[in-house]
């Protein structure tokens, strides 16, 4: 054991007095900060943008709450802010919550347009991309132990020094192997100490950092065998390097793209567009129709309120909220179909990220953060739960014709973000 | 493992090599003894440095065997080296290094820790400056740097050396003490194969030299009890060989 610290030593500082290879690791530190200020600076707007909405959500309710004295008005006028509040290690990987929204105003109105209008947003800007410590580790970390380690061997046949080390050195295979574990070793320190510190600021929790320092080794570990088992080969550092490099390029960009292309073709899903417009024109053309055709469908998810259906005016907020209700119903399929479609795209790109270690790397990252695409459909699941709370909460009142109690609103449930865990295990 | 003197330290026999469908190395045969110097000559493309690969365990043989100390190198490699110190042909150490950084280096790859003061004595003993001896080995010239890998071989005190080309590219007086320096490790009990075209300084230094030509062995001239192998005859069968 302690020969081998010796051998360690000897290599490391052998490795640190090259000049490439210290600038090298500065630069991986340097991109390994970057990833990891610009992750907790987004974060932190996150979490103040969060802080700022619930103060204004909560005054905006206050002054709605003062303006009508009516619970159909209410329920209108009230916005409800729901939100999906960072994991303490998302500033490491912010995956989908760069895509998909974490924050909604939702009112009582039909829901799944609520949900799915920023869906319409200009998707192109999500393959922008974003350098966090994910992508460091998951894209650029294999480049750096490529440059590092690709010439192990050919740099000391290339210097001529091969046949010396060989006959020279008591173990020549450990020699290698030490060196490329040196090569290991030094890059883990220059880019996850960063991640560290910056895990540390943000108070995440310990065993998910270990997970993801795991994953990060496990990463460096698998590109340094590929370049250790490939530098065996009697070729030059240029063939070497073209050699890794294109497996990367294989690995890292053609099987996630193929891989999507083939998720694309293979499983059919309306897009959010589609389920906002099915929805806006069910609501849209209620108001057109006879009253039968809204509460016939509504009383067949609310028998309940058979009972109270009859309209006493040409306009009653109980028949808005239901014909509200009905467009959800008429848009259901749709989004039920689209999440059906989107579970089976994250299970089959599950699958492919067995082919592709950058993409299993970061899938498995934004999983530990929370920000993958289950994360980010149970944010949406919490919403539902919360919104048909909502529902119940109002339609006693609508459905009753009730008179205003102020005191009644204070019983009107509110979004609680530890909600959406339990939203995750019903998707 | 200890060198009696009788028994021969490096032999071959029946040696030959196929590489690629050609024959490089046909039916060597030959015996180094304990404290001899064995000089392989030979022109360009002769299979010298390849009968040194071979010996070192980098080349199988294709049939018979190349054995040190009885034993066939290519099934004990990694135990023969560590009784071997190579000098390759070109030598290059690591140029980003001293000269004393290099030898501490690689006498730490072989499992060897000297002190400063045999390193400078090694150094010494290879007339390398002491004012270079710190230096990065980038600003060496070739004698400069084959000297400090002399002094490396040295402090190894391997029994056997395996030296490729060692001559080539020094200066006159650096050739002349590097005989000399031969010549010392062959009297304190060293083993030396060297494998050249120097006609001049094989004969100064070699107990034994052997003409190889395309393969094979064509010649060979021994010693005297007292002084050194004829030049002129080495020469002669040297050149009349190459011409043939």
């Amino acid at each position: 054991m302690t020969h081998f610290l010796q051998e360690l030593k000897r290599e490391l500082l052998f490795s640190l007095r090259q000049k490439n290879v210290k600038i090298l690791l500065v630069f991986g530190f340097l991109i390994s900060v970057f990833s990891v200020v610009t992750g907790l600076m987004e974060i932190n707007k996150q979490q103040a943008t969060i802080e700022r909405l619930v103060e204004y959500d909560q005054a905006d309710r206050e002054h709605v709450l003062k303006k009508y004295d009516e619970y159909g008005n209410l329920a209108y006028y009230t916005r409800h802010l729901t939100y999906s509040p960072p994991s303490e290690l998302a500033f490491s990987a912010i995956g989908q919550r760069d895509v998909l929204p974490w924050k909604h105003r939702v009112r009582m109105l039909a829901l799944e347009g609520q949900i799915y209008e920023t869906d319409s947003d200009n998707p192109e800007l999500a393959y922008v991309g974003r350098i966090d410590f994910a992508f460091l580790i998951s894209i650029l970390a294999p480049l750096f132990v490529i440059l590092l380690l690709h010439d192990v061997r050919a740099s000391e046949r290339a210097g001529g020094r091969y046949d010396l080390l060989l006959t020279t050195s008591k173990h020549p295979e450990r020699l290698w192997l030490t060196r490329i574990l040196v090569g290991v070793l030094s890059l883990s320190v220059a880019l996850l100490t960063p991640f560290i510190i910056g895990s540390i600021i943000s108070g995440a929790n310990g065993l998910d950092v270990l997970l993801v320092l795991a994953i990060s080794v496990a990463q460096l570990i698998f590109w340094a065998a590929i370049c250790y088992w490939v530098g065996k080969i009697d070729a030059s550092a240029p063939q070497l390097a073209s050699m890794l490099l294109g497996l990367w390029l294989a690995t890292t960009i053609v099987v996630p793209v193929i891989g999507a292309k083939a998720i694309e073709a293979s499983i059919h899903s309306p897009s959010g567009g589609d389920i906002v417009m099915t929805q806006r024109e069910a609501v849209n053309g209620a108001w057109d129709k006879p009253f039968e055709d809204t509460f016939t469908p509504f009383l067949e998810t609310h028998p309940e309120w058979r009972d109270y259906t009859k309209m006493n005016a040409s306009f009653e907020w109980k028949w808005y909220y239901a014909f509200q209700q009905v467009g959800d119903l008429t848009a259901q399929p749709l989004s039920e179909e689209y999440r059906h479609a989107r579970l089976l795209q994250n299970e089959r790109a599950s699958l492919i990220a067995w082919l592709s270690p950058a993409m299993l790397v970061q899938r498995s990252m934004t999983q530990i953060a929370q920000t993958d695409t289950l994360s980010m459909m149970a944010y949406e699941q919490s919403i539902r739960d919360f919104h048909a709370r909502l529902r119940h909460f109002y339609y006693p009142f609508l459905f009753k014709a009730s008179a205003f109690d102020k005191k009644q609103i204070e019983q009107r449930p509110s979004y609680s973000p530890d909600k959406i865990k339990n939203s995750k295990e019903t998707l | 493992m200890s060198i009696s003197s009788s028994n021969p330290v490096i032999s071959a026999e029946s040696l030959s090599v196929v590489l690629n469908n050609k024959k490089i190395l046909t039916d060597l045969n030959f015996n180094v003894k304990s404290g001899e110097v064995f000089a392989l000559l030979g022109g360009n493309g002769a299979g010298k440095s390849t009968t040194l690969k071979t010996f070192l365990g980098m080349i199988t043989p294709t049939s018979g065997s190349a054995k040190i100390l009885n034993l066939p190198v290519d099934q004990h490699a990694t135990e023969l080296r560590q009784k071997i110190a190579y000098l390759p042909e070109s030598v290059m150490l690591y140029a980003h290094l001293t000269a004393r950084e290099n030898i501490k280096y690689f006498l730490s790859l072989a499992g060897i820790n000297k002190r400063d003061d045999e390193i400078n004595h090694a150094l010494e003993k290879v007339s390398l400056q002491p004012k270079a001896w710190d230096e990065r080995l980038s600003q060496y010239s070739k004698g400069m740097r084959q000297k400090t890998a002399i002094a490396l071989s040295i402090l190894r005190q391997a029994p056997i050396f395996f030296l490729d080309e060692p001559t080539s590219g020094l200066d006159p007086i650096a050739i002349d003490e590097f005989n000399q320096l031969v010549s010392q490790l062959a009297s304190s009990g060293a083993t030396i194969m060297m494998v050249t075209h120097d006609v001049y300084g094989a004969c100064q230094v070699a107990n034994h030299i052997s003409l190889l030509r395309d393969g094979q062995l064509v010649g060979n001239f021994s010693s005297p009890e007292q002084g050194h192998i004829n030049t002129e005859e080495v020469h002669a069968a040297f050149a009349a060989r190459s011409l043939a």
